[in-house]
């Protein structure tokens, strides 16, 4: 029944991004932009122009690219049935181990910061649901008035200030390790992976020390809403006529409280996958800060550069990681709430 | 020996703007072993005194002052460990909504344990066994399987016996049971309160049970309080209550049950088939199969100028479908409709309209039927412009008198749903109705949602009306006891079918089809003298209603009936006419072997 159930969201996910491929497949070329002028300079000669659109394949008939890009023409060249997202025709690399190398920074980066909010901001949610009003709700109040105000670079650069310039506990902003360490092999793109695979105890804890700001930084403009929805979802869970006849068959406080934060993590859930998806591009922010070379950065290069096939890659994959964390945590509120049938 | 005194319990709502106080002042005793029943009028702070009882208000509420003694320990002085410790332990309560006062998230097994394990040493196993030895107790079947159920599994009954387990888990002394069978099929309201009642009686547990229904105070407690503006205006032993109510709120609640009495409505005189069904039939398809569920099933039915006909039936038996496929709101599958000898059955919208004038319906839920966005005059007007658009000083004067009628006054004209309590927008709804003159109005469980005093106040209404205004009505409930006081006639519906039809004296004094006399054994009459729980109350049907997609080949009773036969199962039953003018679809009857 599980099982089934995943692969029919899986086969829709396959679904779904077919639809947003060739949707961005066409949109792309519907922009009034002309990536070969943006290649070969606005004053190339008309041979030189002609030379580049065809290298490029864009001299090609839109129908034929698309075929192209899909891979069915696999004899002029690899498309995505064969597992390719085509070359970048900035660097002339191939897209997907570009994405390979940029995304494994991003995800490093937000699932800590997510791991590290929510450790935080639940208990914060808890506390002012269960104490409305109180120390804590007053604490929040002030906290989400700064945080949620001000954008997160801000933060970024005034983390920097704070904790590098002045108390010296942070590492400079200059990227995953400090520029004189040799960066381990590249096996999974994770550096705290890699760190550990290479067997180096001490780059481990340097990447670490590293990723300390950007995870900080993020985790505090994270904690803002997941606190909210928290508390908001454990206030009502606490008015909740289940919560109250609990009260009334004398169970024990803490069994009460339990019963309340169970109820208040299932809806939750939903709004951290949203999160999560939006993270994924919407830490680039915080990735130029801390020179940390995300997906982010990568997809702001390729949009200014027109690169045509690191666009779609990128929105590819993203959409596809999406899909997984938007299936994976509606299994967690399934296996939370058993109202939730498959 | 009391086992509860309660003096001058007082609970306060303070909101920005406003201080409410729905107790105030409340005092009174229960004793061991003793069925006290609490009524009052919607909103009249019973559910708030009953969690008060326990040292516990809603948010944002709380206990201002008063006493509440129970064994001689006032439980509002008590620290909060050792009032855990009591509630659940020495009081129980069971609530109205039982699916909602269940934790969504765990088995009902897991839940009882819990309960258990609050207030007595115990390992998993042990509470697991109870759990399962006490959803056995009050009645539920295959306990070992429902204690691995979720809320969400449950239906309504089958919770609150859930509720009833938890509740009662610990062997309480006594039982708070707030409003137990709001929301439950009458046949499933006598079973469980009977239940109930026998489950306290092995217990040893004395019953608060606080209720609207005065049926169910007649047939179960012994001793009544009513608390109206937040203290107990009355508190009498039940037949004495309901023989000489002292308090007026008492005496206003119990006028109808004393000013009629015995009495059933006189009958009508004149035109019997102003409206008339010949083998109306209803089917709705199911989506993505042939298959049809079946609604309303060759249902043939006549009302007459100024007659009031109940049509009545569990929730699901059709009753409303027919109300609607009368006005032509869903169109019947086949069979034919005739409204003062024109067959509308097929008649084109355009003259359909003009009929529509002329019938009306009120629906079950005021505040759902009536846009809370308009004025009460905008509402009444309605019907007015579809039907013409006469000036604005006719529809004044229009909606003006439409509210006298209702006894309203007509400086609500102005005013807006909202705020307004749900008897008043019953009232509007039905002036609405009357405001184009109708000549037939078809009332859809129009008192279900009204306390007592609306409702006895509603029928009173709806009789004068009738008498006044020499209008028909079809009266769609499942309220017996309103049927019983407003209609000469009563059809009975069991799974789309008419099983009984004849006059209201007939079918509820003797009812011949087993159908009807379930359903009218199951009825709580608000009758003290005599009470279900005095003598052997004959047993309920059996079973499930069939589903009405794959309907039973012969009679549909046949599967739940004490009586059935071979031949019953087999045979499809026919409406067949008794020589006392009734009608019933039942061989056996006919045949006079039951």
């Amino acid at each position: 029944m599980l099982w089934r159930y995943i692969a029919k969201r899986l086969l829709i996910g396959v679904v779904q991004l077919f639809g947003l491929i060739i949707a961005v497949f066409f949109l792309i070329r519907l922009l009034p932009a002309d990536p070969v002028s943006r290649l070969v300079g606005m004053n190339a000669s008309e041979e030189a122009y002609a030379q580049a659109a065809a290298q490029l394949g864009l001299d090609q008939p839109v129908m034929t690219q698309l075929a192209q890009y899909l891979g069915l023409q696999p004899s002029v060249q690899p498309g995505l049935l064969q597992g390719s997202l085509g070359i970048s025709w900035v660097t002339n690399e191939p897209v997907l181990s570009e994405i390979g190398a940029y995304l494994p920074v991003t995800i490093e980066l937000i699932t800590l910061a997510f791991i590290v909010a929510l450790l935080v901001a639940v208990p914060v949610g808890m506390l002012g649901a269960l104490n409305p009003g109180g120390r804590t709700d007053k604490g929040v109040f002030l906290y989400s008035l700064f945080a949620g105000s001000q954008p997160e670079f801000w933060w970024g650069l005034l983390f920097v200030y704070v904790f590098y310039y002045q108390l010296g506990v942070a590492p400079p902003p200059l990227g995953r390790l400090s520029p004189m360490t040799n960066p381990p092999d590249f096996v999974t793109g994770f550096m705290l992976i890699d760190t550990l695979i290479a067997g180096s105890l001490p780059k481990f804890l340097e990447a670490l020390h590293h990723l300390m700001l950007p995870v900080l930084t993020l985790a505090f403009i994270l904690s803002g809403p997941i606190i909210k929805m928290v508390r908001q979802n454990m206030l009502r869970a606490l008015q909740s006529d289940f919560v109250l006849y609990a009260n009334c068959i004398g169970l024990p406080k803490k069994r009460v409280a339990r019963y309340a934060l169970r109820a208040a993590m299932a809806p939750s859930m939903t709004l951290i996958g949203i999160l999560y998806g939006f993270m994924l591009s919407g830490a680039v922010l915080v990735e130029s800060v801390f020179s940390l070379g995300g997906i982010g950065q990568y997809s702001i290069r390729s949009v200014l550069a027109f690169d045509y096939p690191a666009i779609q890659g990128v929105v590819l994959i993203i959409t596809a990681i999406s899909l997984l964390v938007y299936l994976l945590l509606d299994l967690v509120h399934a296996a939370i709430d058993p109202r939730i049938a498959h | 020996m009391t086992l509860l005194t309660v003096r001058n319990l007082q609970v306060t709502y303070r909101s920005e703007t406003a201080v409410s106080r729905p107790v105030d002042g409340a005092s009174f005793t229960i004793n061991p072993r003793e069925v006290v029943g609490l009524v009052g009028d919607a909103g009249a702070g019973k559910s708030t005194a009953a969690l008060a009882l326990l040292g516990l208000a809603r948010a944002p509420g709380a206990i201002t002052g008063g006493e509440v003694i129970f064994e001689g320990r006032d439980l509002l002085k008590l620290p909060e460990d050792d009032m855990r410790a009591i509630r659940g332990r020495d009081i129980g309560i069971i609530v109205q909504n039982p699916r909602a006062a269940l934790n969504p998230l765990l088995r009902v097994g897991t839940q009882i344990g819990n309960a258990y394990k609050a207030h007595n040493q115990s390992t998993e196993a042990e509470a697991r066994k109870q759990a399962v030895d006490m959803l056995r107790m009050v009645g539920i079947n295959d306990p070992d399987r429902r204690v691995e159920a979720f809320a969400h599994e449950l239906s309504g009954g089958m919770a609150q016996r859930a509720l009833i387990a938890m509740a009662l888990s610990s062997r309480p002394k006594l039982l708070i049971a707030d409003e137990p069978t709001s929301g439950l099929d009458v046949t499933i309201q006598a079973q469980f309160l009977d239940e109930m009642w026998q489950t306290v009686q092995a217990t040893g547990s004395a019953i608060l049970l606080v209720t609207q229904e005065l049926g169910v105070i007649a047939n179960y407690c012994d001793r009544v309080l009513v608390l109206h503006d937040g203290r107990i205006v009355e508190d009498a032993p039940v037949r004495q209550f309901f023989e000489s109510p002292r308090h007026p709120y008492s005496q206003d609640v119990l006028r109808l049950f004393r000013e009629r009495g015995g009495e059933y409505p006189a009958q009508i005189t004149g035109d019997r088939n102003f409206l008339k069904t010949d083998a109306l039939t209803k089917h709705f398809p199911l989506r993505n199969s042939k298959k049809v569920v079946q609604a309303v099933d060759k249902v043939s039915l006549s009302i007459g100028r100024a007659e009031a006909v109940g049509l009545v039936g569990e929730s699901g038996s059709g009753k409303t479908t027919v109300g609607r496929c009368l006005l032509r709101l869903v169109d019947a599958t086949s069979g034919q409709i005739t409204f003062d000898g024109t067959d509308i059955t097929a008649l084109l919208p355009a003259d359909m309209r003009k009929i529509r004038s002329r019938m009306q319906i009120v629906f079950q839920d005021p505040y759902d039927s009536l846009n809370p966005r308009w004025t009460i005059e905008d509402l009444l007007a309605e019907p007015l412009r579809v039907h013409g658009t006469p000036d604005r000083a006719t529809v004044r004067a229009k909606a003006t008198a439409a509210l006298k009628l209702v006894d309203l006054d007509p400086a609500l004209l102005d005013r807006k749903p909202r705020g307004l309590g749900a008897s008043t927008l019953q009232r509007v709804n039905i002036a609405r109705a009357l405001i184009l003159d109708p000549e037939f109005v078809v009332l859809d469980e129009p008192t279900s949602v009204l306390a007592p005093r609306a409702r006895n106040g509603l029928i009173a209404l709806l009789a004068k009306l009738q008498k006044d205004l020499g209008i028909s009505f079809l009266f769609i409930s499942h309220d017996l006891t309103t049927v019983r006081y407003l209609c000469q006639r009563v059809a009975v519906m069991y799974l789309g079918q008419i099983v009984e039809e004849g006059t209201v004296e007939q079918v509820f004094s003797t009812p011949r089809h087993p159908y009807s006399a379930a359903l009218l054994s199951a009825h709580l009459f608000p009758d003290p003298i005599n009470r279900r729980v005095d003598h052997p109350v004959p047993a309920a049907l059996q079973g499930e209603i069939p589903s009405p997609i794959d309907v039973p080949k012969g009679c549909y009773l046949a599967s739940r009936c004490p009586h059935a036969l071979e031949a019953c199962r087999a045979t499809a039953q026919t409406l067949t006419q008794l020589p006392d003018g009734r009608q019933v679809r039942c061989m056996r009857v006919v045949n006079g072997d039951i």
